[in-house]
């Protein structure tokens, strides 16, 4: 209930806001005479939303997953990766060249090589989500694995604090900010590297839906699968808020 | 009954031979510390004093085993010679400021040292939780360090040090960061915790006022590189009461020090790199 409560209190500047641009669009567009095959109306592309739902709500469907496992994947190495670059300081050395190499390239790059590995299945956008998230939050977790203090790591010396014991009581709760950075940022780029690598070849997701609609200059179809897809973003940043909260609980 | 002061003097709870710190090499070297012998009864509190940039705190780092001494001296702790490192460990020591993590309430600040010694966290609970009262930090335990004022997470870190139970403890100008009435409320608060757990004491400080009020013994150290000046014993009765730093006995030794504290302060100002 109280929660509930708040939720409310903490949502409802974004529902207004949302509300607002939606009404402005609506009523500004027809003011100034914009012809709909320009610019359709929300009222109407909320209409084929709903009307082709089953397209729409399989392809967000699938385009979450990917997006989710891409991100998942992709942090889950660039935590462990961060993790070893501590413990093991010489891979530092070794690996972060090869790394920012591979970064240099943006990730979409690397759709058409990796179309052609996994396929045009989801196992393709998940490993193009992952490969946009490696580097984000290892970067942001090495940063901030690194940010104590000379004097806090000779205070857990003194104790008898091994390079383990340093690493879990003070290295990784003072990286816990940084960490949240890389996965807010990592997610952001794992949907969008997703949904462009569909538009470049898939079976479904939102992405494709968008490359077909256009090809058959289905403008309003377009228009539904960015609603929709922006919907899924704003869930996804729900999820984002949660998973600070827990990371960073102390503040 | 023997009279304690002629009993021959058993071995010093902390002992330094000879002990250097230069860093670089030949031409460019820097002597951070020279020549310093130092030994600390069982039980004694120390003060260290010397003007900023003396080597207070490369001394320390190296008692603390955080900085290897150079090879031509030695540490020995309860007459035993302790190798590089060895000192890990086997030493309480707080730092300059209170390092206190930010992501960990009081209490589990209190008892970091002794997690990290492998302590299951409900008994070290249990253990710092019965300090709270005498630490001035009952109801505390639950906050996280900023809702703390800066008096309040010095006591924090000193609880922390003192569960650390190793019967020498190191403290860097534990009340430095202080104002002044706070200052004095915590020498005195950290006698009366010294007088009831009865452990060795080493503490740096630049404040003659309180290197005098809380010592058994008050060695002054030069300007860099630091070597021990000189050693003054103070008589002061204890349990001394604030009114202490009034009595012409607390001023003529403050007379003494000042006028060595001074010299070697003037130093560091005329002091042209070699």
């Amino acid at each position: 209930m109280a929660r509930g409560l708040k939720f409310l209190r903490s949502a409802w500047p974004v529902v207004a806001a949302l509300a607002l641009l939606l009404l402005l669009w609506q009523f500004g567009a027809a003011a100034l005479d914009i012809p709909t095959y320009i610019l359709p109306r929300p009222a109407e592309i909320t209409v084929t939303a709903v009307a082709k739902w089953p397209l729409l709500g399989n392809a967000l469907m699938v385009t979450l997953i990917e997006a989710i496992g891409g991100f998942l994947l992709g942090a889950a190495i660039g935590i462990v990766l961060a993790v070893l670059m501590i413990l093991v300081p010489p891979l530092e050395a070794l690996l972060m060249p090869i790394a920012v190499v591979i970064n240099a390239v943006p990730s979409i790059a690397f759709v058409p090589l990796v179309l052609l590995w996994f396929g045009l299945g989801m196992e393709s956008k998940i490993a193009i989500g992952a490969l946009a998230v490696v580097l984000v939050v290892l970067l942001n977790l090495l940063a901030g694995l690194k940010r104590p203090e000379a004097d806090a790591i000779n205070l857990m010396r003194s104790f008898g604090a091994g390079r383990v014991g340093i690493l879990w009581r003070l290295q990784l709760p003072a990286a816990m900010p940084g960490l949240v950075t890389g996965l807010r940022v990592g997610l952001a780029r794992s949907t969008i590297a997703v949904i462009v690598a569909e538009m470049m070849g898939a079976y479904s997701g939102i992405g494709q839906v968008i490359y077909q609609a256009t090809g058959q200059v289905d403008y309003l179809t377009v228009w539904a699968a960015v609603f929709v897809a922006s919907l899924g973003s704003l869930a996804l940043y729900g999820v984002l808020v949660a998973i600070d909260r827990k990371l960073v609980w102390w503040r | 009954m023997p009279d304690p002061t002629t009993v021959p003097a058993a071995t010093p709870h902390l002992q330094l031979v000879n002990v250097w710190k230069r860093f670089g090499e030949e031409p460019q070297q820097t002597i951070a510390v020279r020549n310093v012998d130092l030994s600390i009864e069982p039980g004694a509190f120390v003060t260290l004093i010397g003007p900023s940039g003396c080597g207070k705190s490369t001394l320390f780092s190296m008692i603390a085993g955080l900085l290897p001494p150079d090879s031509d001296g030695s540490l020995l702790l309860k007459g035993k010679v302790q190798q590089d490192g060895a000192m890990l460990g086997k030493i309480a020591f707080m730092p300059q400021r209170d390092l206190l993590f930010p992501w960990r309430t009081v209490l589990d600040n209190a008892t970091l040292a002794l997690e990290v010694e492998g302590m299951p966290r409900r008994k070290a609970r249990a253990k710092a939780e019965a300090l709270f009262p005498e630490f001035g930090l009952g109801g505390f335990e639950q906050h996280y360090p900023h809702q703390l004022s800066g008096g309040m997470r010095q006591r924090v870190a000193l609880m922390r040090t003192f569960l650390f139970e190793r019967d020498l403890i190191l403290l860097d100008e534990p009340f430095g960061a202080l104002d002044a009435l706070t200052r004095s409320m915590m020498q005195r608060w950290l006698l009366d915790i010294w007088a009831k757990h009865r452990r060795t004491v080493l503490f740096i400080t630049h404040d003659i006022d309180e290197a005098i009020f809380l010592g058994d013994k008050v060695v002054v150290m030069t300007a860099r590189p630091g070597t021990i000046k000189c050693e003054e014993v103070i008589t002061l009765p204890r349990p001394r009461d604030p009114g202490v730093v009034t009595t012409p006995e607390f001023m003529a030794i403050k007379k003494e020090l000042l006028a060595v504290v001074e010299e070697e302060s003037l130093k560091t100002f005329a002091a042209v790199p070699a």
